[in-house]
Order: C-alpha cells, then sequence, then structure tokens
C-alpha cells in the first residue's frame, strides 16, 4: 500500500488547509476583537489555528499530511495578507511539526479523538514555545502566562482535538472520503468472486 | 492575491519571489533579537514607507488595509502592559499590574507585530501567487507536484467564497437559528464546514485526475511558461534593509525616544 | 479496422460496494469510430472511460483486473465540470500547463497557446484572461484546446456539456464536431440531441455494466428506444414523445384569487453597493408559473436572493397585503430550491432533513411523521429515508431538497434553474410535482433556460436583460412570438 502522497492527496490536504486558511483570514479580527481585554478569553479560540492538521489528517490519514496541511494553511493566510504576516509561517511550521510527531509516534495507524486531542496539545505547545521568543510571554505576571497556557490548551484540545474528531465523523458519514482512502485488500479479493 | 484591483506595477512587483520570501523570513528572524524598543520604531518608519510610497496601490486601498493594524498593535501589547512583570509600578487595580518596564514590552511587541504584518502585506500585494511557485520550482526546487496542487488550489478561492455565501443564504432559508455558547460555536462551523469539506474535496480529487490526464508527471522533467530570474532590482531590495536596519540602529543611539536598551526583563 | 482501445474481461469494483460494477465486461473501439455510450447514473460509463484511458488505476484506485487491456497511445480526456479540470487562473496559463508537461521549450509556448485556441474559435484581445470570466461553453472549449495541445489522435469526452446551458451546449459540440473530424472519439452523454448527428456507433450499457445495444445508431435508436426513455437519456425527441405518451394540455392559471398576492413596485435588489435587479412593477397571482428567462449574469438569480430577501433591496414589495420587510419570517411564506441541492442539506438523512423545518416549528411528533412519510412516498424517496442526503443520485437529491423547502405548503415557490444537469425522467417527474403544487394554488417562479418548460408547463415569461425586467407576458404570447423570431 503506497503511503507516500500522491498528487490527490496534495491537492486535497492543500484545499482543506486553505479552506482554514480563509477561516483564519476571516478569524484573525475576531480573535482581535476578543483579546483585547488582555485576560485570554481569546487563547480559548486559538485552538482554531491548530485544526488543519488534525482534520487533513483524519481524512487523508497519511504521513506528512498533518505538517503540509499546517504549512499550506499558514502560506495561505500569508499570500492573502493576513494580519499577522510572516508570524504565520512560522508558527505554521511549528504547530505542524509538533501534529505531526504525534502521529508518527502512533505510526499513522490511531484516528481517535484521544491521538487528535494529543496532536492538538502539543500544536499548543509549539506555539507557545515560539511565544517565548515572540511574545516574551516569559515576562507576563505568573499567574497570567498559567492562565494563558491553560486557555490555550483547553481551546485547542477542544476545536483542533473533539471538534475536529467530529466534523470528520461527520463528513464520513457523507462517504466523500472514501474517494481518498486506501483501498481494503477485500476490495481486490472480491474481484475474484 | 490582489490582481482583482487594478494597482500600479512597481520595482517591488518585480522582484524575485524567492528571494523575497526568504528575505522577509530572515528579517523575521533577525527582528526577534532585537529588544531595543527605540531600534524597533525607526525599522517601523522604514517598512512603512516601503508599504505606503512602493507597492503600487492607491493610497485609499492601502488605508483599509492597515484599519486591522490596530487591531494587532492592541492584541499584541495588552497583556504586556497590563500584567507584565516590572519593578516601577504605575498603576495598581485588582489583577492589573502596570509597570514601566512592561508597559513599554508590550508597546515593543506592538511595533514588532506592525513591522511584521506590514512586512507581510508588502509581500502579498506585490506578488502573484503562480510567479511564487514558479520560482520556488526553479530556484528552490520545490517539488511540482507541490507547486501545482497550490496553485490549482488557489484559483479556487473565488468559488470557496461564493460557496460560502451560497451555504449562508441557504442556512437562513431552512432556517437555521446559531445558538450561543460553544456548542453553538460547533454547531455553525459543523454547518459550514461539511459542506466545503465536501464540495471541496470531491473538487481537488477531479482536479488532480485531471491533471494526470494532461499527462502532469512529477517524474519527468519540464520546461516553464514562466522563466523567473534574478536582477539588480534584488539588490536593491537587499540594500534598502541594509539601510533600514544601519540608520535603525544608528539613530537609536544617537536620537533615542525612551531611554530604554532592552525591554527584557531581568536584562 | 485497426483496433485502438479495447479491455477484456474488465472486472471492477468500488471500494466498500456491494457487487461488482463490471463483471467480465469487453468492448473494443476501432480507430476513427466515433462511439457514444449512454446509461442511466451508476452504469458506469464514465468509469468504463477512465478504464480504456488507464487513469484508473494509475490515477485513482479502484480494484480492477483485466484479462487483456489496449490503451491508446496518445489520448485526451474532456471533463464534465469546467471549473474542475483547470488548474491554472489564467487562459494561456492552463494551456501552458499541458506543454510545459510535454516539455515543449518555452520560446515557442506563446505561438503554440494561440494555435490551439483559434483552433476551438476561441480569440482574446490578451491571451492572458482570467477563466473566472469565461462563460460555461467557453471553458469547455478551452478545455479542448487544453486536450489538443496533447496532439493525440483518440478523443475521451465525459458528458462535456452536463454542465452548460443550451447556448453552451451547442458551441461545444460544433467545436467538437470541428476538431474530432479525423480523430476517433468516444464520448459519454445524456443530452444527445447534438451528438446523434455526427456519431456512428452507439453502445447503450444497462444498469448492472453489461452492455444492452451495441451498433449503428440506426439500428440501436430502432430498436431500443424504450430502453433510452426508461434510462432517461435526452434523445432528439424526448419532449414531443412524453407530450403525446402524458396528453398533457398546457396549463390554466384561472379559476384563483383574483387579487394579486405578490406585488413588486420599483423595487430593486443591491449586491453590495451595486444596483442587480430592478422591478417596475409586476403583480403575480395565485396558480401561476412564471419562468424567468435570460443569459448568465442577467440577474435571475438574484431576482429570486432579492425575493427571499438574502440581500439588501428597496421599493415596495407586499405578500398577501403585507410588506415583505415586515414580516417576521419570509421562509413561511416563500420556499426556495437553490441550484445546488447540496448546500441546502442541513441535516445527516434523508427522513430528517424533510423533518427539519417542522421540528424547527415544534410539530409533535404524530404529525411530523404523517407530513414527511407522505412527502417521501409523493417524491419517490420512500426507499432512502435513512441515506445520507449527498450519497442520493442527481435526481433525488433535487427531489429532496424540493420536498424539504416545500414542506411547510408555503404559498410562493422559488427555484433556481431546478432541472439543470438532470436527466429527461427526473425532469418530467420534477416538473409534475411542481405543476401539482401550482395547481392547488402556489405560485412558482422558476429561473430556467429550458424553453421546452416554457411552452408545456409555465404559464407566464418573464425576461430578465441586465438587470431589469423587459418582458413580462403569458407563455403563450411568448411561445408564439418566438416562433415568429425562429421563422
Amino acid at each position: 500500500m503506497g503511503r507516500a502522497l500522491k498528487l490527490t492527496d496534495i491537492l486535497v490536504t492543500i484545499i482543506i488547509a486553505l479552506i482554514f486558511g480563509l477561516v483564519y483570514k476571516l478569524w484573525g479580527p475576531l480573535y482581535g476583537f476578543v483579546s483585547v481585554f488582555g485576560l485570554h478569553a481569546e487563547q480559548l479560540i486559538y485552538g482554531m489555528w491548530f485544526i488543519a492538521a488534525t482534520v487533513a489528517y483524519l481524512i487523508i490519514r497519511k504521513p506528512g499530511v498533518a505538517l503540509l496541511a499546517e504549512v499550506a494553511a499558514a502560506h495561505g493566510e500569508f499570500i492573502f495578507g493576513g494580519e499577522w504576516g510572516v508570524t504565520t509561517l512560522i508558527f505554521g511550521l511549528g504547530q505542524g511539526l509538533a501534529a505531526e510527531l504525534v502521529f508518527a509516534a502512533v505510526r499513522y495507524k490511531k484516528f481517535d479523538m484521544f491521538t487528535v486531542s494529543l496532536a492538538a496539545i502539543a500544536s499548543a505547545g509549539a506555539s507557545i514555545l515560539i511565544d517565548f521568543y515572540y511574545g516574551y510571554i516569559g515576562d507576563l505576571a505568573l499567574w497570567n502566562l498559567l492562565l494563558l497556557i491553560g486557555i490555550r490548551c483547553v481551546g485547542a484540545v477542544l476545536i483542533a482535538g473533539i471538534f475536529a474528531y467530529f466534523i470528520v465523523q461527520a463528513l464520513e458519514k457523507t462517504k466523500v472520503t472514501n474517494l481518498i482512502r486506501p483501498v481494503s485488500s477485500n476490495d481486490y479479493k472480491d474481484l475474484d468472486k | 492575491m490582489q490582481l482583482d484591483f487594478s494597482f500600479r506595477e512597481t520595482w517591488l512587483h518585480k522582484i524575485n519571489p524567492s528571494f523575497k520570501f526568504i528575505l522577509i523570513v530572515a528579517l523575521f528572524i533577525h527582528i526577534l533579537f532585537i529588544h531595543n524598543i527605540n531600534i524597533i520604531i525607526n525599522y517601523m518608519i522604514g517598512t512603512a514607507i516601503l508599504y505606503i510610497l512602493f507597492t503600487g496601490h492607491p493610497w485609499k486601498r492601502l488605508l483599509i488595509i492597515s484599519i486591522p493594524f490596530i487591531l494587532i498593535f492592541l492584541t499584541s501589547s495588552t497583556s504586556m502592559i497590563f500584567f507584565g512583570k516590572g519593578e516601577v509600578t504605575w498603576f495598581k487595580w485588582g489583577l492589573i499590574h502596570i509597570t514601566e518596564e512592561g508597559f513599554f514590552r508590550g508597546l515593543h511587541l506592538g511595533f514588532r507585530g506592525l513591522v511584521f504584518a506590514t512586512l507581510g502585506i508588502i509581500f502579498a500585494l506585490t506578488t502573484r501567487p503562480v510567479y511564487l511557485f514558479y520560482s520556488l520550482m526553479q530556484q528552490l526546487k520545490l517539488k511540482p507536484k507541490y507547486a501545482y496542487s497550490f496553485m490549482a488550489a488557489v484559483r479556487l478561492i473565488p468559488i470557496m467564497f461564493e460557496e460560502l455565501q451560497t451555504i449562508r443564504y441557504a442556512l437562513k432559508v431552512r432556517g437555521v437559528q446559531s445558538q450561543k455558547g460553544i456548542l453553538g460555536f460547533y454547531h455553525l462551523l459543523k454547518s459550514y464546514s461539511i459542506p466545503m469539506l465536501s464540495q471541496s474535496i470531491r473538487r481537488a480529487h477531479r482536479i488532480a485526475v485531471a491533471m494526470e490526464a494532461k499527462r502532469f508527471s512529477d517524474t519527468t522533467k519540464r520546461t516553464y511558461y514562466y522563466l523567473v530570474g534574478f536582477s539588480k532590482l534584488d539588490v536593491y531590495l537587499l540594500i534598502y534593509f541594509v539601510v533600514v536596519i544601519g540608520t535603525s540602529y544608528y539613530f537609536a543611539n544617537s536620537y533615542s525616544y525612551f531611554p530604554i536598551q532592552d525591554v527584557r526583563y531581568n536584562n | 479496422m485497426e483496433v485502438i482501445a479495447s479491455v477484456n474481461k474488465l472486472r471492477l469494483k468500488f471500494p466498500g460496494a456491494e457487487s461488482l460494477l463490471f463483471k467480465d465486461f469487453s468492448l473494443s473501439i476501432r480507430k476513427g469510430e466515433k462511439v457514444l455510450i449512454v446509461g442511466s447514473s451508476g452504469s458506469g460509463k464514465s468509469t468504463l472511460l477512465q478504464v480504456l484511458t488507464g487513469l484508473i488505476p494509475s490515477s485513482v484506485e479502484v480494484p480492477m483486473k483485466v484479462e487483456n487491456i489496449k490503451i491508446p497511445l496518445s489520448w485526451g480526456f474532456v471533463f464534465q465540470d469546467p471549473e474542475s479540470q483547470f488548474c491554472m487562473p489564467y487562459v494561456d496559463e492552463e494551456i501552458a500547463f499541458v506543454l510545459e508537461n510535454l516539455q515543449i521549450p518555452h520560446d515557442q509556448m506563446p505561438s503554440y497557446i494561440s494555435y490551439y485556441l483559434k483552433q476551438v474559435g476561441l480569440s482574446f484581445d490578451d491571451m492572458h484572461t482570467k477563466t473566472q470570466i469565461l462563460s460555461g461553453g467557453m471553458k469547455q472549449r478551452l478545455a479542448i484546446a487544453a486536450v489538443l495541445a496533447l496532439e493525440s489522435d483518440v478523443l475521451f469526452l465525459d458528458e462535456p456539456t452536463a454542465m452548460l446551458d443550451p447556448e453552451g451546449t451547442e458551441e461545444v459540440w460544433n467545436t467538437i464536431k470541428e476538431v474530432g473530424e479525423d480523430k476517433t472519439l468516444v464520448i459519454v452523454e445524456h443530452k444527445i440531441n447534438h451528438v446523434v448527428d455526427f456519431v456512428d456507433r452507439v453502445i447503450i450499457l444497462s444498469d448492472n455494466g453489461e452492455i444492452v445495444a451495441d451498433g449503428s445508431k440506426q439500428e440501436v435508436f430502432e430498436q431500443y428506444k424504450h430502453v433510452l426513455i426508461d434510462q432517461g437519456i435526452w434523445y432528439p425527441d424526448a419532449w414531443k414523445d412524453y407530450l403525446l405518451a402524458n396528453g398533457k394540455p398546457r396549463p390554466q392559471s384561472t379559476g384563483w384569487d383574483s387579487n394579486s398576492a405578490i406585488t413588486l413596485t420599483d423595487f430593486t435588489g443591491f449586491r453590495g453597493k451595486n444596483k442587480k435587479i430592478e422591478i417596475k412593477n409586476v403583480d403575480v397571482f395565485p396558480g401561476e408559473w412564471i419562468t424567468v428567462l435570460g443569459k448568465n449574469g442577467a440577474g435571475k438569480s438574484t431576482l429570486l436572493h432579492a425575493m427571499m430577501d438574502l440581500i439588501k433591496t428597496k421599493g415596495v414589495y407586499t405578500i398577501f397585503g403585507q410588506d415583505a420587510k415586515k414580516i417576521n419570517k419570509l421562509s413561511d411564506y416563500a420556499a426556495f430550491v437553490f441550484q445546488n441541492p447540496e448546500f441546502q442539506f442541513v441535516t445527516n438523512s434523508v427522513y430528517d432533513e424533510v423533518a427539519f423545518t417542522l421540528r424547527l416549528e415544534k410539530w409533535n411528533l404524530d404529525k411530523v411523521s404523517n407530513k414527511v412519510e407522505e412527502l417521501l412516498e409523493f417524491y419517490f424517496l420512500k426507499n432512502h429515508e435513512h441515506s445520507h442526503p449527498y450519497q442520493l443520485s442527481m435526481g433525488q437529491k433535487r427531489r429532496l431538497s424540493v420536498a424539504a423547502a416545500t414542506v411547510k405548503g408555503q404559498p410562493i415557490l422559488l427555484l433556481d434553474e431546478p432541472t439543470f444537469g438532470q436527466d429527461a425522467k427526473n425532469t418530467f417527474a420534477i416538473l409534475e410535482q411542481i405543476e401539482y403544487l401550482r395547481s392547488q394554488g402556489t405560485i412558482v417562479i422558476m429561473v430556467t433556460h429550458d424553453l421546452n418548460i416554457v411552452e408545456h408547463f409555465s404559464t407566464r415569461v418573464w425576461v430578465i436583460d441586465q438587470g431589469e425586467l423587459t418582458i413580462d407576458c403569458s407563455s403563450s404570447e411568448y411561445t408564439k412570438g418566438m416562433h415568429k423570431v425562429v421563422g
């Protein structure tokens, strides 16, 4: 069974990513509005930025997809002139890599809610790590920093973990995912009946 | 992406896209190591000049595009201003603790966010995605299957926008009411993403088949319709930023706005 | 004659399907033949084309095996949907994509591009034109130009006009006739009006992937007409035979309340800040069936959107004497059926889809299930009540969308090209169902390109031109005028 990404896989991943790239673009201003209060309420919806990786992985189920999706989504947001500019690219790369590592750790064989939630937390972790350099978050008052980390992780699990899982489940009911999933060997056996 | 609008083509449009891309990423990384608020303010002025004078778009549009910049400034700075660590207290009320150090660190973050945003917008306004991907294939050896997938996907964006609109109409006609709270948010996300995703997956699948039917292959060699090369303009852009950075440092030392050298705590 | 493409004992099965689509299927095509393959949806005709070109299994993984297969040395493939066969945003870039694949040197590309565009009759002041602004017919001709760039002797065409209006359909077939003269053509089609005069061999596939008929077109059309009707093929006399079989009189909109149900006066609809549709003054009465005609982009859909209050409007719009703007829920009065049914589905099963609105209105359970059962029966969906709406066939999706939209029995029904892309059988079925609603007094306002509907179903015609209502007359007057113009 070929696990390398075929043209179809890449195209589907990138289009999924761009849909979320669009969402990010629309999300940016909303995120801004909630965040002005400084109490990190916006961190709850930060998880939206990790969803491309988990959704693409759940749909295509192949190595490399999570990373590609997150980079493509960030890139998409970048070339449409997203407010965050270059920042998105670096964050996208880090978040995608983190999610990819989790999926590699389960050898691309688990597609349950726990696994994607773990990937979401890993993405959140990566973004927090970058934020130490980018946003000096280490210089926030400790309670405020912990609040940020806590809420960001909760938001990540909720949106990029649980919601992503249920959305892909709903999508599977439409059977459109059959187009891109690998064919089982049983189907080949049936040819000889 | 902005090619739907009319604009004047400037020298920034003619810069090699890969070079422009790498330069901007390099600038990003360098800026992360600037901790002096005076330098970042000068830097911001340098990029703003490029944005205002050389992107070739009418000033009205530039103004509209820069409205969200205010938000970026606020988003990037507020937490740090209200809750940042510092010794010299200016104001304290409940959890809010504004210190001098935190305040300037917040401002620094705000300005830094603006610089990144401006650099990104300059890139977006002056780079056609198709040229970027041709350049990435030719200069950085990006695999064609990634480059063409990306170009095919970008082509679909206007169609996706239309679909988004149709779904919005349909939800209204069917009387789907949005609920409040987390569950309501999930339902909203679902009612948009299922039709969008399923249409797009089918379309992506068909496009991939159509591309291969046109003998697209990742293994054979290919020629290019657009040959993207380098020019002396690339050098000019490099020089521009060398000058901007140089003068930012110089003026920050000789004419500083604030008497602060490093906004980090414990430095 | 030399065999140019063939399969022998093909076995093929879609993943997860219960049975084989093709079981020991054999077919060969000789050089220079112009072959038409017809069959109902799901008969595997598109799949067959993809097997004959090797796209299955090389690009699309579908389990298959075959004793012998001959794939033409060089072939080109034109797909159904113009939107999903282009890879690049501009006309020149799209053809250049093929040239790049064939490693044509960079400096020769522009002359090749204009050569192939000329072959399909496309000319632009600047070849660097966005594909997005082309009409459907032009897009498909561009797709043909791109295929010609492959310089292949065999062309496979998979319903290339299924998504086009009558005008586009005609231009595309004229182009194919011209460029296909010296080539082997294998065509899958459902609307065969334009195809019959230049094909010489016709193959009919059955629902279970077997060849029902294979022979010269005279032979097949004479002996198997009943199969064509049964499969819903749009053959040249489909409308005539339908009318003969049903003896259908033109509907009359009289006998209803003579007070106007809808009044529009100086009614304008806006997209953003631009005025896109303007209606000076019309009255609409119960039991009328209005077809809205006009070119693509004239503002037909916009009119429906305006009447559904989906876009910003100005002017007078009253429904049964009430100001439409003050009506709290316009969807209590007007039902709307979208061109692409999938977008309006909001649940996971056919049953839930129909029940959705009633549940929103808090009907009690028994009443809901009675109403839903009744509608599922009426729209021939009873056997699919547990299926996911997306898994239905084109015709079923369309019927479900009408059932779900009209469940409340609203007095006004707005439809955006409901017969678009439907086969003959489904078209007649849905028209009859709408006619039943009309005969009960429902006002039907329908955007369409099909003049047969004007002549045989509607009572009144509106023609929209550049955002204005230019003609408002009865259908019979319109058809009389039409015949005069046509001669």
